[in-house]
């Protein structure tokens, strides 16, 4: 299984490994990592699952931005450059080695 | 039903659960994880897992009723803007659009607002010992918040207000002229429209403007713009949700803390915790309990069948306490392991205004807890209600710091007073009526005033912050009738229809294409 790495707003380190076919949302929620809450379950609808690439070459490796990814985007808090929504990222074997940090909060 | 007493039986109707229906959920938990009602025909999912599912279940599960049981089973349909009622795909393109609107970013912009909107609750009662969780705070600061980000501020509330009004005001103390008050309820209603047209005219970075602006590929493909029924649709939607709800956190927020004096302690020394602990109350009492579905397709939970057509009730306020998901679910414990909870639901549905919660559940925590560390719940003056789709405080007075010796309350509310025995003849129509619209989101209580003039009545009521003067009121043998044009949070006619008997009368309040709503009107 492809290992995926959180790190907290504090620099804590969740090393976990993610299932194919799951979504990087519901991943981090399956392995109880804090800082993710995926409020409405992965229907790119609330903007709760926000997480940053860390490597700009992670960030040409994943599957593009989409319509709706970008939409939510616009609006959700904190964005930079290197934000994605998790639930909008599918888990693939290629995967392996991604590293994602996350905001100091979903909601504020 | 032939119920036993240790027969487990729930209903959302039973006002001797509402005051503490926990034990009963856990049950419901352990011995009825899918647990069906008799009496009322509905089913209920009561754990965490089979809620979650249930909420993205989109093959099986359908808004097209709306999402309150009552609803449902009337088979109840809402004009294709009025979203939370709807399915993929008119759902979708109305809830994508409003994403576009009603952004995180959009909602915690308006931070320093709601503090300031705290103060000029909560600054007038430094000093005094005594005060209302709900009168004084929850109803004011959420509905105000609302009417902001919808882009109705104070001083154009006013105006606008005030422009309509003035056109009925010249005719208040002549007669009933049938005619020109028909005009005058036909601009009324018509009053949204116009505040529409001004805002058009008057363009500015408001949800409004943006409404009226956007364009959206509607539910039938094609670019356009959105109606004037659409918006004012929407506009009820926001307004109606992000008001009572709230108030009810808040409510929960003065009930909770003051019964978790060393969490509260906590909280005041190290304010950093207030976001977990809001996350925390969000869990432990949610406003709103429940979720209704129409069952699509014949489902299988527990080895037992939901038939299609089925009106399925989602408990969240049950599942949020369930210990497979939370460890020791029925406490209140704000340093507990943060997970999420489903206080806003799951799934396309999802509450679209869950920033804007938690950021006024947020501030209104701080700027209590600044003016007021401590206080204790006057639980004899305090008013709970719950119905199928809210459970809150509708009045929580408080006293500042302990509850002193020999404490009586010191400001009794109206609606507290005894009813006068009305049995010795019909009650004087003249005078103070406490009336309760048990609305889509909750009961919404007003005051109406009735005063004689000429051969009938005229008067005045008083709901969600505003007065307005009321018109028709007609009186056949036991029949009532009147209408009221409310201002906030939005302009709307609503036609009161009901039966006197003794001192209440009891009927249904028609509020525009809203739909129709039970009333009862008590004289005080």
């Amino acid at each position: 299984m492809p290992k995926v790495t959180f790190i907290e707003h504090n620099g804590k380190e969740h090393v976990v490994e993610a299932q194919v076919g799951k979504s990087i949302m519901q991943t981090a929620l399956d392995h109880k990592v804090p800082g993710i809450l995926g409020d409405c379950g992965g229907e790119c609808s609330c903007g709760t699952c926000h997480c940053y690439v860390v490597d700009p070459q992670w960030q040409r490796k994943l599957p593009p931005i989409g319509e709706n990814e970008e939409v939510m985007l616009e609006g959700t808090l904190h964005t930079e450059a290197n934000s994605r929504l998790g639930c909008q990222l599918k888990v693939t074997p290629e995967f392996d080695g991604l590293v994602l940090r996350l905001p100091h909060s979903q909601v504020l | 039903m032939n119920a036993s007493a240790n027969t487990l039986s729930w209903d959302p109707y039973r006002t001797d659960l509402a005051q503490d229906p926990y034990p009963t959920y856990r049950r419901l938990r352990e011995e009825a994880p899918l647990y069906y009602n008799e009496e009322h025909d509905f089913y209920a999912l009561t754990r965490y897992a089979d809620v979650e599912h249930g909420l993205r279940d989109k093959e099986n599960m359908s808004s097209h009723y709306g999402d309150i049981l009552e609803f449902i089973k009337a088979r109840s349909r809402m004009p294709d803007a009025v979203f939370i009622h709807q399915d993929p795909p008119v759902h979708s393109a109305y809830r994508s659009l409003m994403q576009r609107i009603i952004t995180p970013k959009r909602m915690l912009g308006i931070e320093q607002e709601i503090r300031k909107l705290c103060a000029r609750s909560l600054d007038p009662l430094v000093g005094k010992d005594y005060f209302d969780m709900i009168g004084n705070l929850g109803a004011e600061v959420p509905m105000r918040a609302i009417s902001m980000l919808l882009g109705i501020p104070e001083q154009d509330q006013v105006a606008i207000r005030e422009s309509v009004d003035a056109r009925i005001r010249t005719e208040a103390g002549k007669p009933i002229d049938i005619e020109h008050n028909q005009k005058l309820q036909a601009e009324a209603l018509s009053g949204f429209d116009e505040y529409i047209s001004w805002r058009e005219k008057n363009p500015s970075d408001d949800m409004m403007t943006e409404l009226l602006n956007a364009e959206f590929k509607d539910p039938g493909g094609n670019m356009r713009k959105l109606t004037r029924d659409e918006i004012v649709a929407i506009v009820n939607v926001v307004a109606g949700a992000g008001n009572e709800t709230t108030n009810r956190l808040i409510g929960w927020m003065g009930k909770t803390l003051a019964e978790h004096p060393d969490q509260r302690r906590q909280i005041v020394e190290n304010p950093g915790l207030i976001p977990q602990a809001i996350e925390e109350l969000l869990r432990f009492e949610p406003p709103g309990p429940f979720m209704a579905r129409y069952v699509m397709n014949d489902i299988e939970y527990y080895g037992r069948k939901i038939p299609k057509g089925s009106a399925l009730l989602l408990m969240v306020a049950c599942a949020n306490r369930d210990d497979r998901r939370f460890v020791n679910g029925d406490s209140f414990d704000i340093n507990r392991e943060q997970r999420p909870h489903m206080t806003f639901g799951n799934g396309i549905h999802v509450c679209i205004g869950a920033p804007l919660a938690r950021l006024e559940g947020r501030v209104v925590m701080e700027e209590v807890l600044k003016r007021f560390p401590e206080w204790e719940v006057d639980y004899d003056n305090a008013v709970l209600s719950s119905t199928s789709t809210v459970r809150g405080w509708d009045s929580l007075p408080v006293w500042v710091g302990a509850k002193p010796k020999n404490a009586r309350a010191p400001a009794p509310k109206p609606a507290a007073e005894p009813a006068p025995a009305a049995a010795a003849g019909p009650v004087e129509l003249e005078g103070t009526w406490n009336v309760v619209v048990k609305g889509p989101t909750g009961p919404q209580p007003a005051v109406l005033t009735l005063q004689k003039n000429g051969g009938g009545y005229s008067g005045e009521q008083t709901g969600m912050g505003s007065t307005s003067p009321i018109a028709d009121f007609k009186r056949d043998g036991n029949q009532i009738s009147w209408i009221n044009h409310t201002t906030k949070p939005m302009k709307l006619k609503v036609e009161f229809k009901g039966e006197i008997s003794g001192n209440v009368i009891s009927g249904k309040a028609k509020a525009g294409f809203m739909g129709s709503y039970p009333f009862t009107a008590t004289k005080a």
